[in-house]
């Protein structure tokens, strides 16, 4: 009765749209916060950055707005992912269900909030005058690896965090860094050459890189980004597995 | 035929340290003192020890003790929400814990949606879940709050939605702890009549209660604990009896 493939999806199901409906309750806009925060914020960094420190970026809104997408997956993925445990406190202690199903369902709805944002993405993309091509039937590719990183790393930070409540703190001092260590606000040639190997060793730099070449410069990802996508997943993958099985049995007593 | 519910000399230990140490400054603090011959130390404490019975077809077990005698923490193992250090618990069926207030509802969440949550999780299907709320909500006499979100309901009308779930599940065991007391007298003896239909259909029912009469009225056993061991175990008649015996010394010094 409670197992077999059906039961995970039923329950993945609905734990995921739980979440998602816990995310826009209480808000008049609901979803649409969704889209009018990363246009905002587009808005206020190109005034910035076009108009005050006059970066030269040929296209800087369409190039803006798709790292600023995938930033944000990443950030709040695993931000909202490293508190999912201690959100769902009594899932944990009063019944008994796979742990990490809270995770990965966690993280699954905010997959499908960005899946939204992109594919509202798309339309906005054109009317800023960009020419979309076949490449960019690959998007679905940068979305689900980015989701098996943000899934690696909530399944570490969540079971830790339990614990060790410092690494809420903690990941938000990272975030904050980790905000200037992608080429957001300014263009991977301002790093210099001798430092540019090691910067894109990032896994997420390589999906906002890969993102920015299928939609907007109309080439096929680099080897070497893919290379690092699929290293970075597959590290932290495995290091959360590790982290959570070992914290798991502990997590009720903890809480 | 192997019991229903077999519990096997089972050991559980809490570690409670002598200075707490919930962040990381404090744990390198710690263990930097160790070298300085200040200990990292803990005490532990034995939640549970020696525990074993067995439960068979169709019979129920009341657990008894004074506060902190660790039969919520029984029931927390049976429900494999912690594991025991040591020993093993064996369930052949399915398991629905009634566990404190609340099976771990969502309070922004409404009636209905917290339903279909705990519902999909105990095991019912979400297509089958959609089709049994309407029913769920009229045994918890909750219909008319379907779309009230759960902090507004008062907390007994949460532990009838919990109840009404965990019934419509249909699960072979059913774990319930304290939780009964919550409820009015008409839920409580609507689920009880409920519960000795589930034990005419080979159903087994464990709770945690303070109410004598009812574990006596109730089960057919009746487990009683006292600092973490087994005091007696027998019929709940004997063991309610030994229990009140074991309480009246406390009245009469009083």
């Amino acid at each position: 009765m409670r197992n077999g493939f059906r039961y995970y999806l039923d329950v993945i199901t609905v734990l995921a749209q739980k979440d998602f409906k816990i995310r826009y309750r209480n808000s008049v806009l609901g979803f649409f916060w969704s889209l009018l925060n990363p246009l905002a914020y587009m808005v206020i960094l190109t005034m910035v950055f076009s108009v005050l420190l006059r970066v030269n970026i040929p296209n800087y809104a369409p190039w803006f707005l798709i790292g600023v997408l995938v930033w944000r997956f990443f950030s709040t993925g695993t931000r909202q992912g490293l508190v999912s445990i201690l959100a769902n406190t009594s899932l944990v202690t009063k019944v008994y269900l796979p742990r990490y199903l809270i995770v990965l369902s966690n993280n699954l709805a905010n997959f499908l909030g960005s899946g939204l944002e992109f594919l509202a993405l798309l339309p906005l993309l054109v009317v800023l005058g960009v020419r979309l091509t076949w490449y960019a039937l690959l998007l679905p590719a940068v979305l689900i690896s980015e989701y098996l990183l943000i899934y690696g790393l909530s399944l570490s930070l969540s079971s830790l965090n339990v614990k060790y409540r410092d690494f809420d703190q903690l990941w938000d001092i990272a975030l904050q860094l980790g905000f200037f260590l992608v080429p957001l606000v300014y263009d991977v040639s301002l790093i210099p050459v001798r430092y540019r190997t090691l910067y894109l060793l990032n896994p997420v730099t390589a999906l906002m890189v890969f993102a920015r070449d299928i939609l907007l410069l109309d080439q096929p990802p680099t080897t070497f980004d893919v290379a690092v996508i699929i290293s970075g997943v597959a590290l932290f993958f495995t290091i959360g597995f590790l982290v959570f099985r070992r914290r798991e049995g502990r997590l009720a007593e903890e809480l | 035929m192997a019991p229903f519910i077999s519990v096997e000399d089972v050991w559980k230990l809490f570690r409670i340290p002598h200075q707490k140490r919930p962040t990381i400054i404090e744990h390198i603090a710690g263990a930097l003192s160790v070298l300085e011959g200040e200990r990292y130390s803990y005490e532990e404490f034995c939640a549970l020890r020696k525990i074993g019975f067995e439960i068979e077809r169709g019979e129920s077990l009341g657990i008894i003790g004074p506060n902190g005698s660790g039969k919520s923490t029984l029931l927390k193992l049976m429900a494999k929400t912690m594991k025991p250090d040591r020993g093993a618990i064996m369930t052949n069926g399915s398991v629905a814990p009634i566990l404190e207030l609340g099976i771990g509802f969502h309070l922004d969440l409404t009636a209905k949606e917290n339903a279909l949550v705990y519902g999909v999780i105990l095991g019912l299907r979400r297509s089958e879940m959609k089709k049994r709320t309407a029913s769920i909500l009229d045994f918890a006499g909750l219909t008319r709050f379907q779309d009230a979100r759960l902090k507004n309901l008062s907390s007994g009308m949460q532990v009838r939605l919990a109840f009404a779930i965990a019934i419509e599940t249909e699960a072979d065991i059913f774990l319930v702890d304290e939780a009964l007391a919550v409820g009015d007298m008409e839920f409580q003896q609507k689920c009880l009549a409920k519960f000795r239909e589930f034990k005419k259909e080979g159903k087994s029912i464990v709770f945690v209660s303070h109410n004598m009469n009812l574990v006596k009225d109730f089960c057919e056993k009746a487990l009683y604990l006292q600092n973490g061991e087994m005091k007696v175990i027998g019929t709940s008649e004997e063991v309610t009896k030994k229990y009140v015996e074991d309480i009246q010394p406390l009245y009469k010094a009083g």
